[in-house]
């Protein structure tokens, strides 16, 4: 809403500077955006918050600062009578089919519209002042009082009008060309102004072209009505068509306006003698009107909501300082018309509130019981995994959670085809259509943006996120790709591998306490556009889960007694998994066996292409005695034995 | 022999002794000078052994002078050896303190998560409860349990995502209240932070972003006490006890009263401003009841924070759109932990 200074002084004394004038509006809720200087007057742009129609006219502004600072003086100006017409009424029949949208219905007529007419001066400047473009001396009054008092109003061009005029529901499929030059296809719960040839107006929000006003009209019919603000509510939005008049209906318009509107325009045409004009005449449905709430005012509850210490009587004062009427007696109060948002008790302590000054209101912390608690555990395990990865070189991203149709795009986070995903259905551009089911795709995008902008060849990134596959989960992927280290002189170039991620996955189990096979991960090379990326997925979600099953750590005791250690080196068949070896071991039953590591793996040159050769070291300790190496070598055998039934493996020298 | 040319001849010897040593530069030559002076066959013992020809008085005098020198001749040498040490005989020390490291292995934090644990971090010392919501919610949720019925001009505030069967990107953390509300008793504590999204991508509006809602519940719960909430996060937040805190009046469907929250902003060349921060607002009575809490009985404070907003003015952030680009040269300036 834009105003000048000059303007609302028609209404207000301003006895402050224009920055404490912006203060006091910014303060009431009227959010000043921007203060803009011109000659000898001032352009303020005031950003109203939705419950606030009454503040959508420079009247309404001029009402509010009255209303919050004593020193705004209100200069009453009320005409309540019509003036002497200068014209007869043409006779035309109005039919208010839906008087429950239409409660109260005005019109007048104007004759004798002369071609030489101008807009008044004054006019002229205020619109232009607050960038309102010039249409036609007739159309730009009606902008101005709409702008001045709130109430927004239609001109038809009489001439057009065909028949009865009706304000009815548009039919199934109806469609209608706007002012605008757009045709618009409406549905049933659009309200229209008709006549006997089709709509003539989308009530409230637009005229259409065949009825409008023009350089070449002559006779007019004025519209200047109520419409019920649900009704006309995301009708224009729906339509993608919102206009300074819907945008008043569908918040309210104090529907004692129109009647003031027309006396309003009756006086500015005399003044200016832009034309002959009638009597003004209402379809009334008084019992359809809004109903002005009664509220008992509890003053307990206000100081308490608040937290101020005001008494009954300075409440009072307040609330009829806001224009409302105040019964002393029964402690009810009832909002003034033009304030729609007043029907509850709490819009009474939002009031108080805001004229009381929220600067004024104390700052008291609350007295609060200290329970036993301790961090959100989701959250502290994602913080533990983020600060491993930042210890190991990782740097965290963040991406949109909505992704496009490339074909990384269709797998699932455990790298299964998925082609299920949330579509969104009001997108705003194809490359954000749909909600991403895998993050790998994103970060390998990530490391494809940054290798075209920086010199860097080692890339290790990761991403904590939600992802919508079958079900919504948590997840971390981490993708690297290039060297393992960043170039230095101390380490030869050695490129990532699977196993690296294995390692995230172990040092994970360990802080965790949740053991490796009970984590659910996928561990993958992805190859996109001709380079390849390592990426582990972890589900954090069940990480969760599974932690929360988890005792805490306690001691166990261990045995001071030497170990003993004895090697093996053995090619085994490529395809035997490492998994099945350790179960093997294990059910050799060697109860002195602590520890087996795994020294060596080694695939390629000198070894037959379907097998490997591993290098384990076996470490041997009795919890009782000192073990002998007869016993060891006992153990060992055992344990070689057991692997040569099985895999036929063949020993190294 | 006289103890008279004794005398002569030592201090001759320690004479030559003491310009030999001073000229010595290394450790064998040291030794070389040692065996020439103190040796089995240098003056300085010849002239000990020669002492038997002198009587028993004239001995002991001798005697005590010889020692003497010998004294000072093995004390110049030890000089000597330690002053060669230093310069000559430890091996040289190449390692340089100034040299880069091995690999660096420290990577980074996204500022939005860095700022969100210090908020939360904030929050949980102030005994506010984490929960989390959906991010794909229904109607009820993120509108019509917050007062938002359907032709309420507010949805007009929200441009929202919609997904198919009625489903939506919920546009604001405010759809966990109703959930923690209808779960849980009261009172009721909370801070629900996570994305949400709106239909909106400009320079300051992204589709996707981060919003922290809190929530306090309970008999007696004041808009004084939500003053007192955001100033102590807000200070403790930038680390600004002095902060200018402004609460401004507004609207927001789900609390009445309602507050924008405003900070001074003080910029390079000593301009101030205020900055939009934070909504907030006591919570309304139709969310109360909706979530079937006595809104008679109880009250509520509720607080929204833009996570964005925050990163940006702490950080010295000013183009959002970094955020989402994941730029390493972006990524690396936040290696702070």
């Amino acid at each position: 809403m834009k105003l000048t200074r000059s303007w609302l002084e028609n209404y207000i004394d301003i006895p402050f500077s224009t920055d404490e004038l912006c203060h006091h509006l910014t303060m009431a809720g009227l959010e000043v955006d921007e203060v803009l200087p011109i000659s000898k007057d001032y352009i303020i742009d005031i950003d109203l918050t939705p419950n606030r129609s009454d503040c959508l006219s420079v009247k309404g502004i001029a009402r509010e600062l009255s209303c919050i600072n004593k020193q705004y003086k209100y200069k009453l100006d009320e005409k309540s009578k019509g003036i002497n017409p200068t014209c007869e009424q043409i006779d035309f029949k109005f039919n208010i089919i839906e008087k429950n949208i239409c409660p109260s219905y005005g019109f007048m007529y104007l004759k004798n519209l002369k071609p030489s007419c101008v807009t008044p001066k004054y006019i002229v400047k205020r619109l232009n002042d607050i960038g309102i473009n010039l249409v036609h001396p007739l159309v730009d009054i009606l902008n101005y009082i709409m702008i001045d008092i709130g109430q927004p109003m239609h001109a038809y061009d009489a001439d057009k009008v065909k028949g009865e005029i009706t304000v009815r529901f548009a039919k199934k499929n109806e469609s209608f060309e706007a002012l605008d030059g757009n045709k618009y296809k409406l549905s049933e719960d659009n309200i229209v102004v008709a006549d006997s040839s089709g709509i003539i107006s989308l009530a409230g929000i637009i005229g259409s072209n065949n009825c409008s006003v023009s350089e070449a009209t002559k006779n007019i019919i004025i519209e200047s009505a109520f419409f019920e603000p649900n009704a006309i509510a995301n009708k224009a939005r729906k339509l993608k068509l919102q206009t300074e008049s819907s945008q008043r209906f569908e918040r309210g318009v104090d529907y004692n306006l129109p009647k003031k509107a027309l006396i309003e325009l009756q006086c500015i045409i005399l003044e200016n003698k832009i034309c002959d004009f009638s009597n003004f005449h209402f379809l009334d449905y008084k019992n359809l009107l809004p109903k002005q709430k009664e509220v008992k005012i509890e003053f307990d509850k206000i100081r308490k909501v608040i937290g101020i210490d005001l008494k009954d009587e300075n409440i009072e004062k307040l609330l009829l300082s806001l224009g409302c009427d105040y019964n002393k007696k029964t402690h009810t109060v009832i909002n003034p018309s033009y304030r729609f948002d007043l029907s509850i008790h709490a819009d009474y302590i939002e009031e108080i509130a805001r004229i009381y000054g929220y600067d004024n209101i104390p700052v008291v912390s609350e007295r609060i019981n200290i329970k036993p608690s301790k961090p959100y555990q989701p959250f502290h395990i994602i913080n533990t995994i983020k600060k491993y990865l930042y210890d190991n070189g990782y740097s965290e991203c963040i991406n949109y959670s909505f992704v496009n149709n490339d074909f990384l795009e269709n797998f699932d986070w455990k790298n299964e085809e998925f082609n299920e995903h949330h579509k969104i259905t009001n997108y705003m551009s194809v490359e954000q259509n749909k909600l991403r089911s895998n993050l790998a795709s994103s970060l390998i995008k990530n490391i494809e943006f940054n290798n075209n902008m920086n010199s860097e060849n080692s890339y290790r990134f990761y991403e904590i996120s939600n992802v919508f596959g079958e079900k919504v989960e948590q997840i971390l992927t981490c993708v690297v790709s290039g060297d393992k280290e960043d170039e230095n002189w101390a380490s030869k170039k050695q490129k990532f591998d699977k196993y690296d991620m294995t390692t995230i996955v172990e040092d994970l189990s360990k802080s965790f306490g949740v053991n490796k096979s009970k984590l659910n991960y996928v561990i993958k090379d992805i190859f996109y556009n001709k380079k390849s990326y390592i990426v582990l997925t972890l589900s954090i979600s069940e990480l969760i889960k599974e932690k929360q099953g988890i005792q805490e750590e306690k001691f166990t005791n261990y045995s001071k007694l030497p170990y003993i250690r004895r090697d093996l080196s053995f090619l085994i068949d490529v395809t035997v998994r490492y998994k099945s070896i350790l179960k093997l071991i294990e059910e050799t039953n060697v109860h002195s066996l602590k520890k087996i590591l795994l020294f060596d793996l080694y695939v390629g040159k000198n070894i037959p292409i379907d097998l490997k050769s591993l290098g384990m070291g076996f470490i041997f300790q009795d919890e009782i005695k000192t073990l002998t190496h007869e016993e060891a070598d006992k153990h060992i055998e055992k344990i070689l034995r057991a692997l040569n039934d099985k895999f036929k493996i063949e020993l190294r020298k | 022999m006289s103890g008279d040319n004794l005398k002569k001849d030592l201090k001759k010897i320690l004479e030559e002794a003491s310009k030999s040593i001073k000229d010595i530069n290394s450790i064998s030559d040291l030794e070389k000078s040692r065996i020439q002076f103190l040796g089995k066959k240098s003056l300085l013992i010849s002239l000990m052994k020669s002492l038997s020809d002198l009587t028993k008085e004239e001995k002991s005098i001798a005697g005590k002078d010889l020692n003497n020198a010998k004294t000072e001749i093995n004390n110049l040498l030890a000089d000597k050896k330690i002053s060669l040490s230093k310069v000559d005989n430890v091996k040289k020390d190449d390692f340089d303190l100034s040299m880069p490291g091995k690999a660096s292995s420290v990577g980074s934090v996204h500022p939005i998560s860095k700022t969100m644990d210090c908020a939360i971090q904030i929050f949980e010392s102030l005994k506010f409860e984490c929960v989390e919501g959906p991010e794909i919610e229904d109607e009820f949720h993120n509108f019509t349990a917050l007062n938002i019925p359907d032709s309420h001009p507010a949805r007009a505030m929200h441009d929202t995502f919609y997904l198919e069967n009625n489903l939506l990107l919920r546009t604001h953390t405010s759809s966990v209240q109703v959930r923690t509300m209808s779960e849980n008793t009261t009172p009721i504590r909370i801070i629900a932070p996570g994305k949400v999204y709106r239909k909106d991508s400009d320079i300051t509006h992204t589709p996707m972003f981060h919003q922290i809602e809190g929530l306090y519940v309970d008999k007696d719960v004041s808009f004084s006490n939500l003053k007192s909430i955001i100033n102590i996060f807000l200070k403790s937040f930038f680390e600004q006890d002095d902060l200018k805190i402004r609460f401004r009046p507004s609207y927001f469907p789900f609390t009445e009263p309602s507050a924008e929250v405003d900070i001074e902003y003080i910029d390079s060349k000593g301009n101030k401003s205020w900055l939009e921060i934070l909504g907030c607002g006591m919570v309304h009575p139709n969310v109360l009841d909706m979530a079937n809490i006595d809104s008679s009985i109880y009250s509520g404070y509720a607080f929204g924070l833009g996570v964005e907003r925050l990163a940006m003015l702490k950080l010295g952030i000013t183009d959002l759109r970094l955020f989402y680009e994941n730029d390493l040269r972006f990524l690396k300036q936040f290696q702070r932990i």
